[in-house]
């Protein structure tokens, strides 16, 4: 057979990808129609908060932003922290763990996803959407943090959309992946994903009228917890695609990550001591979100549950994890995992949101407990979120495992040290 | 497996069907769609011409909503070696909040809430510390032992709200007033988290005021009934006082606590405040460098 | 390194192409304010020269006397210190203004004028100018606009403005300020008693 030109191999590429996202054992279609049918709940009460406003919400004037922005706060970090294993693998050239990067990567897509998802539900007029880009709207760039966030999570979105397209259509075509057109990708997503959740950091460490928030220390606490959530998560998946599939994944991987997450966590909790530190001791006015999320405020004590179940979870995600150094039994690894991905989520979301605007900027008290529309949409889109994570791997592993592979690859010269 | 393609074409029809039907509340908003507002651009970028278009049009969208003939909306443009300055005597105010209604009344707001772009706050004596002060008092003023601070926008010279808008909906006009452009604004509200002086407010729903209350001289930039989704805030009245006018929570106050007029004129009232009165800013420290003062008069 | 240095007309680009936005138009300001054209009208208030009475006319109206429905029929007695040495009329006067005798203000000769420190007697339609005498920091912060409140225009080149007289908010005889009930009670959504609370 004579090679293929890749005009006429991509599109035939893309059908099969279209065909294969609908393919799948009993267990696919089950996890996958629970999925849509919760991605269909939230799509409707989006509708409805788009007709009756939102209102539907149980935001106000003073605590304007809620869940929709905890939750984008958290999945920027996901997605930053996702790409974590890209240095270990790149920039050491560890064999075993580029099998498993693009999986990190394809984590980022789907988490970008539910940034930009958790963004446009929280828009009060997502019909102006047009007005943020750049050229045919009016882009504020370089003074809003916003602009620089839009430019930041595409841009990251696009780099890791061309590695793992690139080198997904290379192993399916047969083909060596050329270094030229992905390697300085991934190094620029190195950076990219530091940059990503740093901007996102800034967006909220910039206001001088949210002291809660208005510290420098902000930035590197984001990027401390997102490597904590990325690692956390990427094991837990790496064991499922190991369960489900037949994708080789070694044992190096997970070894490296839970050494990054034993690491990342004790910064994590280092840095919040810090924070704590520099309010309670300071003390004056500028502690009363503080109070008010640990120790409640003025008869107000809607988070404090939260604050320490999230303090809690993550010292003891790191207990657990020592637990697992000794043991060696995964269960203890993945106990902690999930309590540091939980931990966490609380500590961005309640424990990083909500305080910003309790109490408010003339310290009045008005409390904030998200609606069912709100955790409607919240859940579809985080259903939305595994929908694409799914369909991705479901993807991209069979590819790399050379079982979906394009009819013209074999008459091409396979590479029998083909890397990724 | 022609079954299997069949029960996978049946299965996407009702995926596909079942999405229609979850986005179905969104067809209610199609009486509301308009071309020309949806591809409406920024108001800076509008020339004159265009903007008198864009009113022609809501103003007749206004009238036909609300009955009335007499709704009228304007577009004054600042006024030459003007720059708006506002004080406020904290000495005299007695917390009776008049100005706070009248607020509600001149720039139509949704009446089932009460919204206004004024707060008022009920303070300590002796203390500055808001965290003591309470917005819902509800006992005859003035208290003993209490003074009271009206709080609203600030119109900052250096204001974060105007940094932060991704699109530039909000700017700085020339006379100092700092001001929205409703048909731009995407409704983020990071302009609410970034402002220190909870100034802003949000349209969490299409406000509702009944057809005889409205007021019907409205300004494009100021109080003309906004649409849902997007923030507003004090302009000062510029419908008012870019027609030389007070402002309307000026003219409700009984006791006279509240002091506007041009800084750039020497003779003005508020000129004589800022170098007689010992005067001062919220937040000062913030470098926000507001155009509202307090003073008090001792 | 150097084959960086390609990158860079294209990093150019796209930077002026997302920092550019389209040209603000301009927009022509109104003329200056010219010079004040409109007068400052002090309203008078209708209790000025008389008494509001007890009880109502014949149509249900509140009674006001003027002062010199008595007071240009009779002489009156000397004028005391305070109303509890009259015998009858203007007995029940409450006079709560510091321990001002009513010749501070009144003048002795015909108490329905008043006069001023120097003795000078004056109408009492000019009682702001008695007022001011004494409360002179007042007199002047309401000179200056910043006492007594004012409704119509800033820019009297465009329009007049009125203002309150002393006495409709400081009644001569009990001038302290009487306050009210707040108007407009907030029915924000979330607002609970620990809001702010009435602490």
């Amino acid at each position: 057979m004579k090679a293929e030109t890749t005009a006429a191999s991509y599109p035939r590429f893309l059908w099969r990808m279209f065909i294969n996202a609908f393919d799948g054992t009993w267990k696919f279609y089950v996890w996958m129609f629970a999925l849509t049918a919760i991605a269909l709940v939230g799509a409707n009460a989006w509708a409805h908060q788009v007709v009756d406003g939102m209102t539907r919400t149980n935001m106000s004037d003073h605590v304007s932003w809620g869940l929709y922005i905890a939750n984008f706060t958290f999945c920027v970090g996901l997605a930053a922290g996702a790409v974590m294993m890209v240095i270990p693998a790149y920039l050491y050239d560890d064999k075993e763990m580029l099998n498993v990067v693009i999986i990190g990567e394809l984590l980022a897509i789907a988490s970008i996803f539910m940034c930009l998802l958790f963004i446009v539900v929280d828009m009060g007029r997502p019909d102006r959407l047009w007005h943020a880009m750049p050229v045919v709207g009016r882009f504020n760039w370089p003074m809003s943090m916003l602009t620089w966030d839009i430019l930041a999570l595409n841009g990251y979105l696009l780099i890791n959309l061309h590695i793992t397209g690139y080198l997904i259509y290379s192993r399916y075509r047969g083909h060596k992946p050329n270094k030229r057109w992905y390697l300085p990708f991934v190094f620029l997503s190195i950076g990219w994903a530091i940059s990503i959740h740093t901007v996102t950091a800034f967006l909220y460490s910039g206001l001088g009228g949210r002291p809660f928030w208005n510290s420098a220390l902000l930035a590197p606490r984001f990027l401390a917890s997102a490597f904590v959530t990325g690692p956390a998560f990427i094991i837990l998946l790496l064991q499922v695609v190991r369960r489900l599939t037949d994708y080789p994944i070694g044992e190096r991987p997970i070894r490296t990550l839970t050494y990054v997450l034993r690491i990342t966590i004790v910064i994590n909790l280092f840095m919040l001591a810090s924070e704590l530190f520099t309010m309670f001791y300071t003390g004056g006015s500028h502690l009363a979100s503080a109070k008010y999320l640990f120790f409640g405020l003025h008869g107000h004590s809607e988070l404090v549950p939260w604050a320490w179940a999230s303090l809690f979870l993550n010292i003891g995600a790191l207990a657990l994890l020592f637990v697992h150094q000794r043991t060696r039994d995964t269960k203890w690894l993945n106990i902690a995992c999930v309590g540091a991905f939980i931990g966490v989520w609380i500590e961005k979301g309640m424990g990083l949101i909500l305080p910003g605007f309790i109490p408010s900027t003339l310290h009045e008290m008005v409390t904030y407990k998200p609606s069912l529309t709100e955790w409607k949409i919240t859940l579809g889109i985080w259903a939305a979120g595994l929908m694409i994570l799914t369909i991705a791997l479901k993807l991209a592993l069979p590819v790399l495992t050379e079982k979906v592979r394009a009819a013209s690859a074999d008459a091409e010269p396979a590479d029998a040290t083909a890397e990724e | 497996m022609k079954r299997r393609v069949a029960l996978k074409v049946v299965g996407a029809t009702l995926g596909a069907a079942a999405f229609a039907r979850a986005l179905a509340p969104l067809a209610q908003l199609r009486d509301d769609a308009n071309m020309d507002e949806f591809l409406q651009k920024n108001y800076r970028e509008l020339t004159e011409e265009q903007v008198g278009d864009v009113i022609a049009r809501l103003q007749a969208d206004a009238r036909k909503k609300y009955g009335r003939d007499d709704i009228t909306i304007k577009d004054p443009h600042a006024i030459e070696g003007v720059e708006f300055g506002y004080a406020l005597n904290l000495s005299m105010c007695i917390g009776c909040r008049r100005c706070a209604e009248a607020c509600h009344k001149e720039n139509n707001h949704d009446r089932k809430t009460n919204n206004s772009y004024i707060r008022v706050l009920e303070m300590k004596q002796g203390s500055m510390d808001m965290g003591q002060g309470n917005a819902d008092y509800d006992h005859p003023v003035p208290q003993k032992g209490k003074y009271y601070m009206p709080v609203q926008c600030q119109q900052c010279d250096n204001a974060p709200c105007v940094k932060v808008c991704p699109v530039q909906a909000t700017w700085k006009e020339p006379d100092g007033v700092v001001v929205v452009d409703y048909n731009w604004c995407i409704g983020c509200r990071y302009c609410m988290a970034a402002c220190p002086y909870h100034a802003r407010r949000f349209n969490w729903k299409k406000p509702e005021i009944p057809a005889d209350e409205i007021n019907p001289n409205q300004g494009l930039l100021s109080n003309r009934v906004r649409p849902q989704g997007v923030v507003e805030k004090c302009t000062f009245c510029l419908h008012r006082t870019r027609n030389g006018q007070l402002p309307a929570c000026l003219e409700a106050c009984p006791t006279g606590a509240r002091v506007f007029g041009n800084l750039l004129d020497p003779k003005s009232d508020i000129r004589w405040v800022l170098e007689n009165k010992r005067v001062f800013v919220l937040k000062e420290e913030l470098g926000t460098r507001p155009r509202f003062f307090y003073f008090f008069d001792v | 390194m150097a084959r960086a240095l390609p990158l860079l007309p294209t990093l150019a680009a796209l930077t002026a192409v997302i920092a550019c936005n389209a040209p603000v138009q301009e927009r022509t300001k109104q003329p200056a304010p010219g010079p004040a054209s409109h007068p400052v009208t002090i309203r008078q208030p209708a209790a000025l020269g008389g008494l509001l009475v007890k009880g109502t006319s014949a149509n249900a109206q509140k009674m006001h006397v003027g002062c010199d429905t008595c007071h240009s029929l009779r002489t009156p007695a000397t004028v005391p210190r305070d109303t509890k040495q009259l015998s009858s009329i203007h007995r029940g006067l409450k006079v709560q203004h510091g321990r001002l005798p009513c010749t501070s203000c009144h003048d002795s000769k015909s108490p329905q004028n008043l006069r001023l420190a120097s003795g000078e007697r004056i109408s009492s339609a000019e009682v702001m100018r008695l007022c001011g005498q004494c409360h002179g920091s007042q007199k002047r912060d309401y000179d200056h606009g910043a006492h007594g409140g004012m409704q119509g225009y800033w820019d009297l080149s465009r329009g007049p403005r009125t203002r309150n007289n002393c006495v409709h908010c400081h009644a001569p005889h009990t001038p302290a300020y009487v306050g009210g009930r707040p108007v407009l009670p907030l029915k924000d959504r979330f607002l609970s008693p620990n809001t702010g609370g009435n602490r």
